[in-house]
């Protein structure tokens, strides 16, 4: 190849690289006033990893623990879908969603540093059921069965035992039954009163009888928070589970009420097919009311609201509970009319973040299957920072050594070298740019290692060039014999270091693959570099000297 | 010009004696370490709970962190100061954490946070790290490593197999194997942490003392051809002599940007680069002194396991040459 050529090649090389390198703009979510919005920036095409922006990486898979999935793929490519709409909505300025493997989901959100509510966002399933509240006395009917039952497993110590949480305890079920009528208010004015006829009627009655109070609208029932564990142990039975009305659920609340000093978690009894779901939503926002607080409101679509119109004309007068994930969100409201297309739900005491958060679930879809967390990592920010500066500083000062070291020992020739190793950065770089590679902390790393290790064939090189000079050969005759000797060493390196770095590839998570990823784009580099961009340095050099002075290696 | 180690003529291979009881001294007390008491895992590996906390000012004590842990149901908790004293490293490693994380890996996570604002309030401290690893997560993660060392293993072999003879390939895993067992050793006196960043570490340590070996063995080929009547012994030696600029050259720019990135780089860094130092040095090491005595004893073992190939004639060859200049002359 002659001498003109190589050049070009080298220059080519050297402004594509630029060229892949250079800052651009591009479209993507900036955050600005704390909202994040498309807009357009300047940066360099190179993405950093979570560990060096911060941020958040979670996995996930689906949870069995509770239901039985019978298509696993299916079930994981739809909960995929789902939670891309979310991160999407959730507003990040790159998040990555995917599946790895057969079973997990992978979410990377950089930027983000309140892991919390990003797991609740992915994880809610945010299942929406409006379902008709039971006014059957359904439950009334089915306790002397349950509260044998419960007797039978031999739970529910007896009520003497605890005096003390007895004579707080709200009610029997002979003394709720007269509370049916009342409203919320009344059940306060009523407690007092109550209390006294409780120890009494708790000797007597069942274990889930005595810690159910009426509530004031059908089919609620009110829970001292005290006995909530219990009640929901005594619920989790499978012989009670059995025992249930047919065709009706059981479903708590998801606030507090506050009467007196006493703080109820409701427990509410209804229809179990619910009139409609939340798949017809078509949009959801989040609101605050002075009266009802914050509240998202939904609009739902054409179909959805014929349904809803049609439903909701066939229980006037009924109390409606809105369920969401198997929670009563509010108290259920009654239906005065027929209901179209909008309708809103009350956030108890839940801040404007959660009512914007539910929203945005609501508007994503609900979740086909559960899903669990198995891994999560957060970096904080200011973490990522200290690490792209120690990284950059342990690069340079690497990079300084490095250099001195091959000029003070090869003086001419280590200024080609050196020469050979800025093409060899630029390379690698834009390698790394091209295949969107991930730039972490460890790439940092394997970069700065990579360094060390290109040198290496010029070493092989080099000393093999003052070998053949050793045993007389012209500077020219000696340097081609140089490169050509030290190829099969050079290549047999190369591929060893490349093997062990796919498989590192192959079987490591995030970081460590931008390790390997590095590594890989380092190699390739150092090949083109030691050997061509060098030799062609040496080429320049013996063609200004005619080929008669020494070389200085 | 400057040269180091130039024309040396040392006969390493004659101190095979010494080199290799260095090596076992190393190598043998650390395995037994290991087996007795084993390694410290990272949570990657273990699953668990890593929590790095920083307090605003006043900073609780550890003790007190301790206190506030134990209340919210978590006393198997290690705190350790990290850095400053404001920062906090909290490690929940456990059977019993993993256990709990089995439903949702964030379950530990969410405890310590809420013990944390129980005691000191919610805007006291800012999470500035977080780690939990549900344990299917980590028994996988343990498994592919291992794979991943298997597997880099066996394809280097095949790789060298192929490039030069099986005695070759044989003789350089060897070798590295032993570099992997002296940089385990390492990372046992060490008490360093075996996480992936780690397990990165060693898988480039194996690259890198195949490198070396390969080079040295290349130079080996090479020199059977040139010198076809010469002693295995003797080119052996030749070849490591040659090559020896090269290997301490490679060495001391790849140690530079090591103590750099161990000087500069920062906490998590610093382990994994400590794994590489020591390996690249024991990986010089056994190129020079393990590996070529491993080739010499190989090839006297087997001297033609394979019948035909034209090298492993050669190789053959140069064995049983070396045979004959090993007994004693006649004495006319």
């Amino acid at each position: 190849m002659k001498l003109k050529h190589r050049i070009a090649i080298i220059l080519a090389l050297i402004a594509a690289s630029l060229w892949t390198l250079y800052p651009r703009t591009v479209v993507e979510r900036v955050k600005r006033d704390g909202v994040f919005q498309y807009d357009t920036v300047d940066r360099v095409p190179l993405k950093r990893g979570l560990d060096l922006v911060g941020g958040i990486h979670m996995a996930l898979e689906i949870d069995e623990s509770k239901t039985t999935v019978p298509d696993k793929s299916v079930a994981l490519a739809n909960a995929l879908k789902v939670v891309r709409n979310r991160m999407d909505e959730f507003g990040v300025a790159e998040p990555v969603v995917q599946q790895i493997g057969d079973d997990r989901i992978i979410v990377e959100l950089p930027g983000i540093d309140d892991p919390v509510r990003a797991q609740d966002v992915v994880q809610k399933s945010a299942f929406l059921e409006f379902q008709i509240t039971d006014d059957s006395d359904a439950l009334a009917k089915a306790l002397p069965r349950l509260d044998g039952i419960i007797k039978a497993r031999g739970l529910g110590a007896p009520a003497a035992g605890r005096a003390d949480t007895a004579a707080r305890r709200p009610a029997g079920l002979g003394s709720l039954l007269q509370a049916d009528t009342s409203d919320t208010s009344r059940v306060g004015a009523d407690t007092g009163a109550r209390d006294t006829a409780v120890a009494a009627a708790a000797g007597t009655a069942g274990p889930l009888s005595s810690v159910l109070q009426q509530g004031s609208i059908p089919g609620e029932y009110l829970v001292a928070s005290t006995n909530v564990t219990a009640v929901e142990q005594y619920l989790s039975l499978p012989e009670v589970q059995t025992a249930l009305p047919p065709g009706k659920v059981v479903r708590w609340s998801s606030d507090s009420i506050v009467v007196g000093n006493d703080t109820y978690r409701p427990l509410y009894v209804l229809d179990a097919r619910p009139i409609i779901t939340g798949q017809y939503v078509q949009d959801a926002q989040p609101n605050t009311d002075p009266v009802e607080g914050t509240l998202v409101t939904f609009e739902l679509n054409n179909e959805g609201g014929r349904l809803f119109r049609r439903e909701t004309g066939r229980h006037l007068q009924d109390h409606m509970a809105i369920v969401l994930d198997q929670r009563v969100m509010g108290r259920p409201p009654v239906i005065q009319g027929a209901i179209g297309t909008r309708g809103q739900i009350t956030m108890g005491g839940q801040d404007l973040a959660a009512a914007q958060d539910l929203a945005l679930v609501l508007r994503a879809g609900s979740l086909p299957v559960p899903l669990k967390i198995v891994e999560v990592r957060n970096i904080g920010a200011s973490l990522g920072q200290d690490a792209v500066q120690q990284g950059v500083r342990a690069g340079l000062v690497g990079l300084a050594l490095v250099i001195l070291i091959m000029i003070v020992y090869y003086k001419l020739s280590g200024v080609f070298a050196v020469g050979g190793l800025i093409v060899y950065t630029l390379i690698t770089l834009a390698v790394l740019a091209t295949f969107d590679a991930v730039l972490t902390l460890p790439g940092i790393a394997g970069f700065v290692l990579s360094i060390g290790m290109a040198l290496d064939a010029n070493f092989l090189i080099f000393e093999r060039t003052r070998e053949e000079m050793d045993a007389g050969k012209t500077p020219r005759a000696a340097i081609d014999a140089g490169f050509d000797n030290a190829w099969s060493a050079i290549i047999d390196t190369h591929v060893t270091t490349a093997l062990t770095a796919a498989i590192l590839y192959q079987f490591g998570t995030g970081p460590v693959q931008g390790f390997a990823v590095a590594l890989l784009a380092g190699i390739a580099a150092s090949l083109v570099s030691a050997i061509f961009v060098v030799r062609t340095l040496f080429l320049i050099w013996l063609h200004r000297t005619g080929g008669v002075k020494p070389v200085s290696i | 010009m400057l040269r180091v180690l130039h024309n040396t003529n040392v006969d390493f291979i004659r101190l095979w004696r010494i080199s290799t009881a260095f090596s076992l001294l190393v190598i043998i007390p650390g395995l037994i370490w290991i087996l007795v008491s084993g390694f410290h895992y990272s949570i990657e590996f273990t699953g668990g709970t890593l929590e790095q906390i920083e307090f605003r000012d006043p900073a609780p004590s550890v003790a007190d962190v301790r206190s506030a842990l134990a209340a919210g149901g978590l006393p198997e908790v290690e705190i350790q100061t990290f850095g400053s004293p404001n920062e906090l490293v909290m490690r929940a490693q456990t059977p019993v954490t993993v256990a709990r994380q089995e439903s949702g890996a964030e379950a530990v996570s969410r405890q310590i946070k809420a013990a944390l604002d129980a005691k000191f309030g919610a805007g006291s401290y800012t999470v500035v790290r977080t780690e939990a690893v549900g344990p299917k997560v980590g028994d996988e993660l343990r498994r592919n490593a291992m794979i991943a060392l298997a597997i880099a293993f066996l394809t280097t072999l095949i790789y060298l197999a192929w490039r030069f003879e099986w005695r070759f390939g044989l003789a350089a895993v060897l070798a590295t194997l032993h570099d992997i067992f002296a940089t385990l050793a390492f990372m046992k006196y060490m008490n360093i942490e075996v996480s992936l960043f780690v397990v990165g570490a060693i898988l480039t340590v194996i690259g890198y003392s195949l490198n070396d070996t390969v080079v040295v063995f290349d130079r080996v080929r090479e020199n059977l051809k040139k010198f076809p009547r010469t002693g295995l012994y003797e080119l052996l030696n030749r070849s490591v002599n040659e090559t020896l600029p090269r290997t301490v050259l490679t060495g001391s720019t790849t140690l530079a940007t090591l103590l750099s990135l161990i000087i500069f780089g920062g906490t998590v860094i610093r382990p994994f680069a400590w794994v590489l130092l020591w390996g690249i040095i024991i990986g010089t090491f056994s190129s020079v002194y393990v590996a070529s005595p491993l080739l010499l004893w190989i090839n006297h073992k087997w001297p033609r396991a394979t019948a035909g190939s034209g090298r492993a004639d050669r190789l053959a060859q140069a064995s049983r040459k070396t045979e004959r200049d090993a007994r004693p002359a006649p004495v006319r």
